[in-house]
């Protein structure tokens, strides 16, 4: 189009475009903003626009106008390459680099954009052989000495966008280049260029560093270097043979460590480099800015490693150095603010980077001085952090710092068996002292005191989304606890004393409180000050007590830390273990009131100190005191009671080499203590689910004790004995006040531990009159009650309501309940239920929350039981289940749901529905079952032929589902998400029950894999891909023509074909498209060379024509002709690469 | 095993309005009363003051009846009173000068029900002109009297007796 028109015209169009574009919005209509954005779209996508384009640059005055003609150049350069002369390629650049030299007072988002245009055209040169770009680094050189600040930064704008193009990969679709083209670019570049930029950079820094007073200009130049070095520092060196897949992975991830190839030796191993980022700091430290960049060198520097170091001498003459620069970079030093992070980097950097034995390599005084510093400054940070944190600041330097630094010492002590033995004890207690210190009120600790020493004390609003300091802090507490256990022999019985001591003046507080209601029976005078800091003490010590005692792995048995079981043996020959087991036994009496307490063991001392706190809790509730008392401080005790629970309680020796006498003598299997602490856990359950029935965090912390308690055999055998358990089943059961005040989710919980406490070791008759307290009334308190000849009547009143949701929570507590020695019985109590359950769906079909409810029930009992069940019990579960989507299904017919504009949660039947079919799914993948092992002897296998299947059953509710799933509901994402993971797992497992669905329904399924192959987001695109392939695999099988399934395939071979040929697409997506298509091809041949011959047939150009005919016949030429074939699909997946990055961009020219 | 005080065969007669419940146990989609208003509960979350403080909920209700909405915010301690809400299915039978005649299950008809009014009045007219079977639910809260909610299942209306004003009763909808 606009090489017809003259280049004049072109200007004034462009031109007039331009000023519609940058009009403010008031002034011009949508529709002419619209075109104006058209004539630019349609201008750079014009067919060879360079005559054109240097023209504009040449005459016109309008910037976006110049902006828009790089543009046009850079994307014409990489869309024409291969048609384009060599020489007039050279030519171009050298245009655009004189035109951008010659004006000097271009806007800078013109000129960035014609540096952007010449690192492409080098970047697409590099691997053309028959082009040499290399003399761009000579020019640059040239313009760096010229001494002139102006064509310095020029110079260095030059070098940054070289950098960038050939750095990041998310450039890479923007041209069309493949991974692989754009890893060997970054290869190449990497070996040699970037080297020769840095070494440029250098010496400008050198250049720089040199002289005494830099005026505002130089400065600026100053910083700009700065920040190009630091970019080649950060450089995410590509290894050698890396896969395209592993490529883009690896160009993901942040925080880049410094791993440059061997060629780097000479250049980054020599001091002076590291030595002058060192001078550069030192000079620029009070530029917060700039102060940044040195110190991201420095610590990219630091996190220096691999083949760039010949040896481990090699290393610790690096690390040396480097610790030395550092040191006498930070002493004699007030650390500026701005600076904190930087230098934790550059700590964190070299602790993780440098294996252990060259960190123990270093000279002695060197090392210690090193440890010492690290320990001040962790120290200091964390001051500064309390300090930021009563000051409420947004930006929290020092926290970040502190945090980096805690997490350093936490790599360093993991591993101390190297080091020199107790080398950080020393620095463990300093750390551990200060962060108590910090988190204790006056006069002890420092805590909400302003730097002058003011406290402030402010309460504030917290919701229910504030995550609570034991997961917030949780980083700083595991570090704080492992220094803890390091320095045991101090941190423990100081942690203890302090707790002791608290709990002390708690008990006397609450006391006075008591008295002085008793006097006046006004509680407004009630001072909560004294109060809420003693709580507040208790808290943390609780805090950093639970993690130093224990740790909380997800999934393995808790194992006491051997630092912790250490400690207790070595004293164990001081300790006189009566007095310990009457410590321990007695939390109602102040622990230094015992004769001969200070002959006790420390940990257990220090667990009974929780005890006592637990105590001093309990008596104010029963003294009508709750209102006083912190539920926070209620969450942290049975937060703390359950860690310890998991790895103390019944300690298992069999688990450790050695074992402390007084432990296994307290908590071991068989021990009395055992029993008592299990007893007075449960009483401390109980009471609490009475007391605290109103704050729902602590109750379910305190229930989830109770699973604790039960979840393990040997836990839950002890339990059982307790007469309180009973009395707790039985008024769960009985749904009498005050359980049933609690929460839903808690009841659940409460209902999940009950069932699992009924799998404990008991005699029959016991076992039999367990089930019969705990199960039985809910069943018989349904039934009664849905047997009832009113029941019609009745069953809308809220209390007949109530009683079936609390039916059916409990339901979902039981099948959460569900384990694999276990699931037989469960899995038959509750298939009585569901019959039940599914009338219910009628009942209740005008209750959406109690329709949610139900099919609740369902998606938990299949979630967590259809991987254990055999044939026979399946498809128990599959019938009911179908039943239950048939119920569903007619209830829903014609039901217009109210305000379409609705929230999600309205849908939320919808989303439970398609959980259950993915559920019920799942089996095909996790199946645990052994034919019915779990159920043997109960029934006689059944023999007979499966009634219904999975598929049947998840096929009816797709039934159900696809209708009612509208493109509205499609922009909820969770929605969206499930719906999309059920269809394609229903079209990779069952791909030949696909052509068996009803016409409708298959059309629908159809329609949605295409509109989420092409208009969802990329993650939904790719599952969309991946289900087309089993489908085409199913046609071939079937060599069946004409189903509609068969024609459907042919439907979406013209769209992953268009898809892959035709649009730009995100390249992630490639191999998915890339399946998809060949299994496609294989399906239909004849098709797909229709698809070829048209597009070729449309191309005018002869030299294109050629080109592109040719990368199609060498797309296919390794797999002619396409079979189903693994090795054949994988090379032509390999020669779909080269013919992306050979025509890709070709065919997008309009 | 079913318990003596739980009696779900008792009719009307002594039924009291309300009943006391903890705060922490009304549920979302739960009934309360709220500036005394029966209130279908649309939004419910907790917050402290200070970290030592005890838990507040902060409830948003809709009037069953007028739409309306409204808030409460207490300790999760406090007892609130929760409604005695009622609701029966009948048949529409027929429409005689703007009152509905409705088929109870016991074979009688009530007719002292108005036809709400608006475009729920209007759609159920012209659903019952053209002979669809229509079903009415009619919700009671106690003192505050009757309402209806209609599903032929396309449609919900609700209808007040006492208070004259017929709405269309979203919140019990949903």
């Amino acid at each position: 189009m606009m090489a017809a028109v003259g280049a004049p015209e072109v200007i004034s169009q462009l031109e007039s475009a331009a000023k519609v574009l940058m009009a403010p919005p008031s002034m011009v209509s949508t529709e002419q903003r619209q075109h104006a954005e058209h004539i630019f779209l349609s201008f750079r996508k014009s067919k060879s626009p360079f005559a054109v384009c240097k023209h504009i640059l040449e005459t016109s005055k309008v910037d976006y106008v110049l902006f828009q003609a790089a543009t046009a150049i850079m994307e014409a350069v990489v869309r024409e390459w291969i048609l384009l002369e060599k020489s007039s390629i050279e030519s171009l650049r050298t245009f655009l680099l004189t035109y951008v030299l010659q004006r000097p007072n271009l806007q800078k988002y013109v000129r960035e954009q014609i540096l952007l245009a010449v690192a492409v055209i080098v970047k697409r040169g590099s691997l053309d052989k028959s082009i040499n770009c290399k003399s761009i680094f000579h020019e640059v050189s040239q313009l760096i000495s010229s001494g002139n600040p102006t064509v310095q930064t020029l110079a260095c704008s030059i070098l940054t966008a070289l950098l960038s193009e050939f750095s990041s990969s998310n450039k890479t679709s923007n041209i069309g280049l493949s991974m692989e083209f754009h890893g060997s670019c970054k290869r190449i570049f990497q070996e040699d260029d970037l080297r020769q930029i840095f070494m440029l950079t250098v010496e400008v820094l050198q250049e720089f560093s040199r002289r005494e007073n830099l005026n505002a200009q130089m400065s600026c130049v100053f910083q700009r270097y700065l920040a190009l070095a630091n970019q080649v520092l950060s450089w995410n060196f590509l290894p050698p043979n890396l896969g395209r897949h592993y490529i883009a992975m690896f160009e993901a991830t942040q925080n880049v460590m410094l791993k440059p190839t061997e060629s780097w030796r000479e250049t980054l191993l020599d001091h002076r480099v590291m030595d002058l980022f060192f001078t550069v700091h030192r000079k620029i430290r009070e530029d917060s800015d700039m102060a940044q960049d040195s110190l991201q060198c420095l610590a990219q520097l630091a996190s220096m490693h691999g083949p760039v170091f010949p040896d481990e001498n090699a290393q610790v003459t690096y690390l040396a150095h480097l610790v030395e620069g550092l040191l006498n970079m930070i002493n004699g030093i007030e650390i500026e603010d701005s600076e904190a992070v930087g230098i934790s980097n550059i700590i964190s950097n070299l602790i993780s980077t440098f294996p252990r034995s060259v960190l123990t390599a270093l000279p002695n005084e060197l090392f210690a001085s090193f440890i010492n510093c690290l320990t001040l400054l962790t120290c200091s940070f964390g001051r500064s952090a309390a300090l930021e944190e009563v000051l409420d600041k947004d930006d929290m330097v020092y926290m970040e710092a502190y945090d980096k630094l805690l997490e350093s010492w936490l790599t360093l002590v993991q591993e101390d068996e190297h080091f020199p033995r107790g080398c950080f004890v020393q620095p463990a207690v300093q750390v551990f002292n200060s962060y108590i210190q910090c988190h204790l009120a006056a006069p002890d600790g420092t805590r909400n005191l302003t730097a002058n020493g003011v406290a402030s004390h402010e309460e504030e609003e917290i919701n229910e989304l504030q995550e609570d300091d034991r997961e917030l802090f949780s980083d700083q507490l595991a570090s704080i606890g492992m220094l803890g256990r390091i320095a045991a022999d101090h941190c423990i019985p100081l942690l203890t004393g302090l707790l002791e001591d608290r709990v002390t003046r708690l008990h006397g507080q609450l006391q006075r409180h008591q008295q002085h209601l008793m006097a006046s029976a006004d509680p407004g005078t009630v001072d909560r000050k004294v109060l809420d800091d003693l709580y507040e003490d208790i808290h943390w010590l609780i805090l950093v007590s639970g993690y130093l005692l224990a740790d909380d792995p997800q999934g393995e048995t808790p194992l006491i830390p051997s630092e912790v079981m250490e400690y207790s043996i070595k004293h164990s020959t001081e300790v006189d273990i009566n007095t310990t087991l009457q410590l321990l036994g007695s939390p109602g009496e102040k622990a230094t009131s015992i004769p001969g307490c200070n002959r006790t063991d420390s940990v257990i001392r220090l667990l009974s100190a929780v005890l006592r706190t637990s105590e001093v809790e309990s008596r104010a509730t029963r003294a009508s005191l709750t209102e006083l008392l912190s539920p926070q401080m209620g969450k942290d005790i049975v937060w703390f009671l359950r860690r310890w629970a998991k790895t103390y309680l019944l300690v298992d020796e069999k688990l450790y080499g050695q074992i402390s006498m007084p432990l296994s003598t307290a908590f071991g299997a068989d021990t009395e203590g055992a029993q008592w602490i299990v007893g007075y856990l449960l009483e401390k359950v109980i009471n609490n689910l009475s007391v605290w029935s109103s704050e729902p965090e602590l109750a379910n912390d305190t229930v989830e004790l109770l699973v604790t308690l039960v979840e393990k055999r040997e836990r839950a055998n002890i339990v059982v004995q307790c007469e309180n358990w009973w009395n707790l089943a039985k008024q769960f059961a009985s749904r009498s006040p005050p359980l049933h005040m609690l929460s839903s989710t808690v009841q659940r919980t409460l209902m999940k531990a009950l069932v699992l406490g009924g799998f404990a070791h008991m005699d029959s008759d016991t076992k039999q009159q367990y089930w019969a307290e705990v199960l039985h009334p809910l069943q018989q308190r349904f039934l009664n009650l849905i047997n009832q000849e009113n029941f019609a009547q009745i069953c809308q009143e809220e209390a007949v309501k109530q009683e079936i949701v609390a039916t059916l929570e409990a339901l979902c507590g039981i099948a959460e309940a569900t384990q694999i020695d276990n699931v037989s019985s469960l899995f038959s109590f509750l298939m009585d239920f569901l019959s039940s359950c599914i009338g219910l769906m009628e009942v209740y079909r005008n209750s959406p929350e109690t329709v949610n409810l139900i099919i609740e029930v369902f998606v938990e009992v299949a979630h967590k039981q259809i991987c254990y069940l055999g044939e026979t019990k399946s498809m128990k579960l599959y019938e009911v289940c179908l039943t239950l989507l048939q119920v569903y299904s007619k209830n829903n017919l014609g039901r217009k749901r109210l305000d379409v504009a609705a929230e999600e949660d309205q849908y939320q039947d919808l989303l439970l529905i398609m959980e259950l079919l993915t559920n019920l799914l799942s089996k095909e993948f996790i199946d645990f079952s052994d034919t019915d092992e779990v159920f043997r002897g109960q029934e006689q296998s059944s023999g007979a032929g499966r009634a219904v299947s999975a598929a049947d059953v998840v096929l009816y509710g797709v039934n159900i589902v696809l209708p009612l799933m509208s493109q509205d509901l499609l922009k909820f994402p969770s929605l969206c998400n499930q719906y999309y993971k059920l269809i394609t797992f229903i079209c990779e497992i069952f791909p030949e029950k696909i052509p068996q669905l009803p016409e409708e329904l298959f059309k629908s399924l159809m329609c949605s894999l295409e509109l989420g192959m092409t208009s969802m987001s990329s993650e939904i695109s790719q599952l969309c891909l991946e289900a087309l392939s089993p489908l085409a695999e199913q046609c071939a099988k079937t060599q069946e023509k004409d189903t509609p399934l068969f024609i459907a395939t042919r439907h979406f071979l013209k769209l992953v074909f268009d898809m892959l040929v035709l649009q730009k697409h995100n390249t992630e997506m490639t191999v998915a498209a890339g399946e998809a298509l060949y299994t496609l091809v294989c399906l239909h041949q004849a098709e797909y060379s229709e698809l070829v011959e048209t597009l070729l047939s449309n191309q005018r150009d002869a030299v294109i024509y050629q080109r592109l005919a040719d990368a199609f016949n060498s797309l296919t030429a390794s797999s002619t002709p396409p079979t189903m074939d693994r090795k054949q699909k994988v090379a032509f997946l390999k020669s779909l690469e080269e013919f992306v990055a050979n025509v890709g961009g070709l065919l997008c020219v309009k | 095993m079913a318990d003596a005080d739980l009696d779900f065969t008792t009719g009307d007669a002594g039924a009291s309005a309300t009943y006391p419940m903890q705060c922490s146990a009304l549920r979302k989609n739960g009934f309360v009363v709220l500036k005394g208003r029966p209130c279908k509960i649309v939004e419910m979350s907790t917050s402290k003051t200070g970290k030592h403080g005890h838990a507040k909920v902060h409830m948003v209700g809709i009037d069953i009846f007028s739409g309306k909405k409204y808030e409460d915010i207490c300790p999760s301690t406090h007892n609130m009173d929760v409604p005695n809400i009622k609701r029966m299915d009948y048949q529409l039978i027929g429409i005689q000068d703007g009152y509905l005649s409705l088929l109870q299950d016991s074979g009688e008809v009530r007719e002292d029900l108005k036809m709400p009014e608006g475009d729920l009045g209007k759609e159920i007219e012209s659903k019952f002109d053209a002979g669809e079977e229509i079903l009415v639910s009619v919700v009671k809260s106690s003192t505050i009297q009757m309402s209806v909610s209609i599903q032929t299942l396309i449609i919900t209306v609700l209808s007040a007796m006492n208070e004259e004003a017929a709405v269309a009763i979203k919140a019990m909808a949903k």
